[in-house]
């Protein structure tokens, strides 16, 4: 009895594999562009312990109203977002499948390790990549990928100078959360701040990862060195860890973070927040009304049930800015033609949704957004609100 | 000490059923045959498969390795190992970091090194854990995998924070080119194990596995079957690592997780990975099943499920995809050719007279209990027990139930540490000694439970309680002897009546000076019971073995035993020949109860 | 050093009543239960996703997720229980592990991996004494650590019900012919365990980073110090959670040591093991 059970289930899974794995892809996709469609994908990371799933999501949105609208000359945009799952073995699995699925760009992609498993792959490719939030280093350093975001480094200049020029906090006391290479790049970005504002941080643990859980140890530790600010740069789940430790232990300080904490989830889940939580956000406040030009993408996301992130703007961005630099392509669209496109840019394309404009160019590196707007949570609340009136921006931009 | 040489060639007139040969050495090669032969499949799938793909399938190819080296431990050697993954970054790490400071030697070289470490890391491990209770050991490894978890998210792999990629070796630098060489590793891995698992260290594995107390009681050390199993299974998984390293360039902890080490021992229970082709098949299986889902749009989070609720089905069912598969096959050979037959008859009266009559005579004392007595607790199970046996002699030991029988060789054979009084063979002491090292200094004894692993051949089996003590020629002569099925036969085909014979049989070409039988012919026939005490009669002059044996059967003492020895609650009520003992009014009393005799 | 150790008295108690736990079905059901932390952990992040995103008022969602743990503990146990009911202690144990993966990926799916705004049961400073803060989930978790096994021991050995638990620990068989419910006093073991273990995830997971995985390995301290018992000795397992949480968190305060911290348990857990098995024992199990 069990034995026809397993033989005619392992029959089964064998021949659905081959059907499946023979590439029965491709379905059509219902939408007014009905001409060849152009290829583009993502990688991100979408399950694991450590998601973005939203940037991806946004493209996905962008695409879909242009699709909706005609497309390009009546070509639709197919869009696939690949899940590397954190793993680098699955990250190098899925940018060759990408690649060779046809892809002519990778647009609105979120990943923990992609640019750092895969940047010299697109480059050996002519592959280029427009990430929606760029998150290790190799992102900024390559000249295959140009992000949206300004990412986590200048991101923690950004918050540094905040702290220490605009609130005047004296003593900050940062925590590291390390992947992969970052440890340099955050410490250049330390260095950028110290060099701006001849200040120091008084103590830097960088034991932590994306997966510590407890922080009382180091809560405890920042308490004993007297600090006034704590400086990290976790992402959600880690940002409520400590502020819950922070809340046990009594410690009552400016807590300043990363864009990866910008989420109204995280503002309903942080109950604590000290004397304030502080945010140079990578992209418009969209949180806050008195702040323009969020209007076009909170429609789209609403009309697509995408969660509102900062994530999702990044993706969003990548995606118009890709459409804006289709538009201007003659001739065929290729992995070839849209690589030499991206490069041959000469004018950056603004949007009121970031302070700087975004550009791919010839260059090595790029790191086209040096600017933030500072937002905060202010005690006794559980919102998002603007800091200021305008943006934050880093003065040397690459 | 010189044993008088028996003549093997007792001229047994009676013909047997034709037995297959024994496993010789035209079949030793084709396991190297198949390897070569996976190799060329792997060089001929690398071309013909598309390059997105040739990804994927090295992940495959290392996955099988892992399995292989987990099957060991899981399947063989029955253990709970929840770190494979964690070995394997061992060997990653050693790996990365040669690449690191430069150590000449290439990638190779590097590999095996890893290897290396990862197996010392897991002997390391592995010695305070497996002195006792398995699932012990699954808690030290899940305790290793998540503190090596948390280490690695907070340091990086050497080499990552400067960016520096593992370099492939040269021929096998592409990903077709790696692709080979992961095969190339998988066959030398596989084909290595198989020769492994069909050696006395294998057979050990599978001993421990089935008993604890059967491995130590044939002579092997219960400890050092487990280490040997958990450290080939942890290089192996250094192995696996290093070939990680060198696929991803730049290794990192998330390839490593405690929870994939978890999904990976799940899907080692679910395939029956101890089996090489289901670890093959489990490697397509860790691959195979998140590319459905993914194709399918399903989040990839719910493959662990699926291996989750495949794990508990595959766990509660106590068998897996190899296992029924094998069955099945297994099945179908049976209806072919039928079950092989016990061939334990009594003898012909020709027989009898090419045997002669049997001689009997008894030398110094070979085994002696002086004043032993155990306790547990208040229950006091033996008293002050004295108990000589002398070289040539077959003693019975007899009493009602609760005597303390089992309690005396429990005792004698180094099970009850905790006895007072002494026990020596042939003058000396066995205090303190642990059970397999009595065995092997000539103290053998039965099980009245069914102790042989069915995993094993009879063959296998017999080899390794013998332990390298018989001749091909001499296992062989024995196993006639007492009627067993043939070398090649498997345990799992045989009745465990049959079983108990083998291991007497195999027990006694370990040419030890005493053993000890505990109601050996439970489970005979009656025809089988008259058989077995006709060669019970000859051991002494054939085997050179004196014999204790506890029967219930006194048809069987009367007609085997030169003495015996009555116990009751755990004293000895009454010792001498067999006539005298049980003509004993005390000893029928003890039988009987106070009930009048008739 | 003082006040991590202190607030290492927190995470401690933790350690203490999932060791308390294990213990105890370790001794009467004969399971080491690996999915033990996961079992809580699914509980209290049903609760908060219920809160969050049904907008569930807090005490319904907290209602729920008690019984869903309840009823992921009383799952585990019929099936260990209907299937491997004469199976040793390894092979009903191994069963759990399937558990524990399928538990952790399964909250991957449903309740992603955002951090969940779980309404905190306790939470804040209690006291200071002269600058060393206990805060409220500290004494919370120790008052409940001694309750349960407290509470445990009092039940085993004083009640009726467990003179039968403990008949049933020490011959299952026997027990079932003289008339002893196996089954009902098997499952309400398990049942116990799965409430006890979800109320304490429940109080511990607002204080601290919620992921799954973290939580659901609580289950390795919490068996150090359940293996410093044997799992055999409730008061040890209490000792041992409480003190493994207060050495962890005096531990972490010198920044060399940080690395060290991690491996506390394991080095513990193999001390702990050469210590109760030095003496060579072959029980009837081998």
């Amino acid at each position: 009895m069990r034995i026809t059970r397993t033989l005619t289930g392992a029959a089964a899974l064998a021949a659905a594999s081959i059907l499946v794995l023979a590439g029965c892809s491709g379905q059509a996709s219902t939408s007014t562009a009905t001409g060849a469609p152009i290829i583009v994908s993502s990688v991100s990371s979408l399950s694991g312990a450590g998601t973005f799933p939203e940037a991806s999501a946004a493209a996905q949105a962008a695409f879909d109203e242009f699709n909706a609208a005609g497309g390009l000359d009546g070509r639709p945009i197919q869009y696939k977002a690949y899940d590397d799952k954190g793993d680098p073995a699955t990250a190098n699995q899925v940018a060759r499948e990408a690649v060779e699925s046809g892809s002519v760009a990778n647009i609105g992609g979120a990943s923990v390790l992609d640019c750092e498993v895969n940047h010299a792959y697109y480059e050996e490719q002519g592959f280029s990549a427009i990430q929606g939030t760029g998150v290790d280093p190799f992102c900024f350093t390559s000249p295959a990928i140009s992000p949206t975001n300004a990412g986590p480094y200048v991101d923690t200049t950004l918050t540094l100078t905040y702290g220490s020029e605009k609130l005047g906090l004296q003593k900050i006391c940062g925590l590291l959360a390390i992947n992969g290479s970052t440890r340099q790049a955050y410490q250049g970005a330390i260095d950028a701040w110290t060099a701006k504002t001849g200040k120091t941080v008084t103590m830097i643990d960088d034991t932590l990862s994306y997966t510590t859980a407890d922080y009382t140890p180091y809560v405890v530790q920042i308490k004993q060195q007297g600090c006034d600010a704590v400086y990290a740069n976790l992402i959600e789940p880690g940002y409520v860890g400590l502020l819950k430790a922070a809340e046990s232990q009594g410690l009552d300080v400016t807590f300043l973070f990363l864009t990866s904490g910008y989420s109204e989830q995280f503002a309903q889940a942080a109950s604590y927040v000290g004397k304030g939580v502080y945010v140079p956000a990578e992209f418009a406040p969209y949180t806050d009304p008195s702040v323009k030009g969020n209007e076009d993408w909170a429609a789209v996301m609403d009309k697509h049930n995408v969660p509102k992130t900062s994530f999702a703007q990044g993706g969003y961005l990548a995606a118009q800015d890709f459409i804006q630099v289709l538009k201007g392509m003659k001739g065929d669209v290729t992995r070839e033609t849209v690589t030499a496109a991206l490069k041959g840019m000469t004018t950056p394309i603004e949007s009121p949704m970031t302070g700087t404009p975004w550009i791919f160019g010839a260059g090595d590196t790029h790191n086209s957004n040096t600017a933030g707007w500072p937002i905060v949570i202010k005690p006794g609340t559980t919102q998002w609100v603007a800091a200021e009136t305008d943006w934050l921006k880093l003065d040397a931009a690459k | 000490m010189p044993r008088a040489s028996h003549p093997v060639t007792d001229a047994v007139p009676v013909a047997p059923a034709p037995r297959p040969a024994l496993r010789g050495p035209s079949r030793v090669w084709v396991p190297a045959a198949v390897g070569v032969a996976g190799i060329l499949v792997g060089v001929v799938v690398s071309l013909v498969l598309p390059s997105s793909l040739t990804f994927l399938a090295i992940t495959s190819v290392i996955a099988m390795i892992s399995l292989i080296g987990l099957g060991i431990v899981t399947g063989t050697a029955g253990m709970i190992v929840l770190s494979q993954l964690t070995f394997a970054a061992v060997g990653a790490w050693i790996v990365a970091w040669f690449n690191q400071i430069g150590v000449p030697g290439g990638f190779l070289l590097h590999l095996v090194v890893g290897a290396l470490a990862a197996g010392a890391a897991g002997l390391l491990l592995g010695l305070p854990a497996l002195r006792l209770r398995g699932v012990n050991l699954a808690v030290v490894t899940l305790g290793f995998a998540a503190a090596a978890d948390l280490t690695l998210g907070k340091t990086q792999f050497p080499g990552t924070a400067a960016g520096l990629r593992i370099p492939r070796p040269a021929p096998f630098a592409d990903d077709r080119g790696y692709f080979v060489l992961a095969v190339v590793v998988l066959v030398a891995v596989a084909v290595t194990v198989h020769y492994l698992q069909r050696s006395r260290l294998g057979s050990s594995w599978r001993a421990v596995a089935f008993s604890e107390r059967g491995t130590a009681a044939v002579g092997s050390d219960v400890r050092t079957a487990k280490l040997t199993a958990f450290a080939v299974s942890a290089m192996i998984a250094g192995v696996a690592g290093g070939l990680i390293a060198g696929q991803v360039g730049t290794p990192q902890a998330t390839s490593f997780t405690t929870l994939q080490s978890l999904a990976l021992y799940v899907l080692s229970i679910v395939s029956g990975a101890h089996l090489i082709e289901m670890a093959v098949f489990g490697g397509i299986l860790w691959v195979l099943i998140p590319e459905l889902l993914k194709r399918f749009g399903v989040p990839q989070d719910w493959g662990f499920v699926i291996f989750g609720v495949l794990g508990i089905q595959a766990l509660t069912t106590g068998s897996n995809l190899g296992q029924d598969i094998r069955g099945a096959i297994a099945k179908r050979r049976r209806r072919r050719s039928p079950a092989p037959e016990s061939g334990l008859v009594p003898f012909t009266d020709a027989e009898l007279g090419a045997l002669g009559s049997v001689s009997v005579s008894h030398g110094e004392p070979v085994l002696e209990l002086q004043d032993v007595s155990v306790s547990f607790g208040h229950v006091k199970a033996l008293q002050h027990v004295d108990l000589v046996l002398r070289a040539g002699e077959i003693r019975g030991l007899i009493g009602p139930n609760g005597a303390g029988k089992s309690t005396l060789v429990d005792a004698v054979s180094g099970f009850l540490p905790q006895h007072d009084g002494a026990v020596s063979l042939a003058g000396s002491p066995l205090a303190g000694l642990a059970p397999d090292r009595r065995a092997r200094l000539g103290l053998r004894r039965t099980f009245q439970q069914d102790r042989v692993p069915p995993s094993l051949t009879v063959g296998d089996y017999v080899r390794f309680v013998a332990h390298g003590g018989a001749s091909e020629a001499e296992i062989a002569s024995a196993l006639e002897f007492f009627g067993c099925p043939p070398a090649s036969a498997r345990i799992a085909d045989v009745d465990v009546g049959t079983r108990r014979v083998v291991e007497v049989a195999a027990n006694l070409l370990a040419k030890p000076r005493v053993l000890v039988l505990d109601e050996p012919a439970a489970g005979l026939s009656h025809d089988e019971h008259i058989a077995f005490g006709q060669r019970l009669r000859r051991i002494p002059e054939r085997f050179a073995a004196a014999v204790l044996i506890i029967e219930h059967d006194l048809d069987l003492v009367r007609a085997v035993c030169h003495s015996a020895t009555v116990l009751n609650f755990g004293e000895v009520l009454a010792t001498g020949t067999v006539d005298e003992v049980l003509a004993n009014p005390e000893v029928s009393k003890a039988y009987m109860g106070e009930a009048e005799l008739l | 050093m003082l006040q991590g150790a202190i607030a290492g008295l927190a995470i401690g108690g933790v350690y203490a009543i999932i060791a308390v736990c294990m213990t105890l079905m370790a001794q009467l059901v004969r399971v080491i239960n690996f999915a033990q932390a996961g079992i809580g952990m699914f509980g209290a992040f049903l609760a908060a996703s219920l809160a969050q995103s049904l907008r569930m008022p807090v005490p319904v969602g907290l209602l729920i997720g008690l019984v869903t743990g309840i009823a992921l503990s009383v799952l585990i146990g019929l099936i260990t229980q209907r299937w491997l009911p004469e199976a040793s202690v390894s092979a009903r144990s191994a069963v759990t592990v399937g558990a524990l993966l399928l538990l952790v990926s399964l909250s991957f799916i449903l309740f992603g991996t955002r951090p969940m705004t779980f309404a905190p049961i306790v939470s804040g400073t209690a006291f200071a004494v002269g600058g060393v803060v206990v805060s409220q989930v500290t004494i919370v978790m120790v008052a409940l650590a001694a309750l349960v096994s407290g509470g445990a021991w009092l039940l085993l050995a004083k009640t009726t019900v467990g003179t039968k638990l403990r008949a049933i620990a020490d011959r299952p068989v026997a027990a079932e012919l003289i008339g002893i419910p196996v089954t009902s006093l098997t499952i309400g073991v398990w049942a116990a365990s799965g409430l006890i273990v979800t109320v304490v995830v429940m109080i511990v997971a607002p204080t601290q980073t919620s992921d799954a995985t973290s939580l659901s390995m609580l289950v390795i301290p919490a068996s150090a110090a359940a293996l410093l018992g044997a799992f055999k000795r409730l008061g040890l397992a209490l000792v041992g959670g409480l003190l493994l949480g207060v050495i962890q968190g005096a531990v972490s305060q010198l920044p060399e040591l940080m690395l060290v911290r991690d491996w506390i348990p394991l080095v513990l857990i193999v001390l702990f093991l050469l210590w109760n098995q030095r003496k060579e024992v072959w029980d009837a199990a081998r």
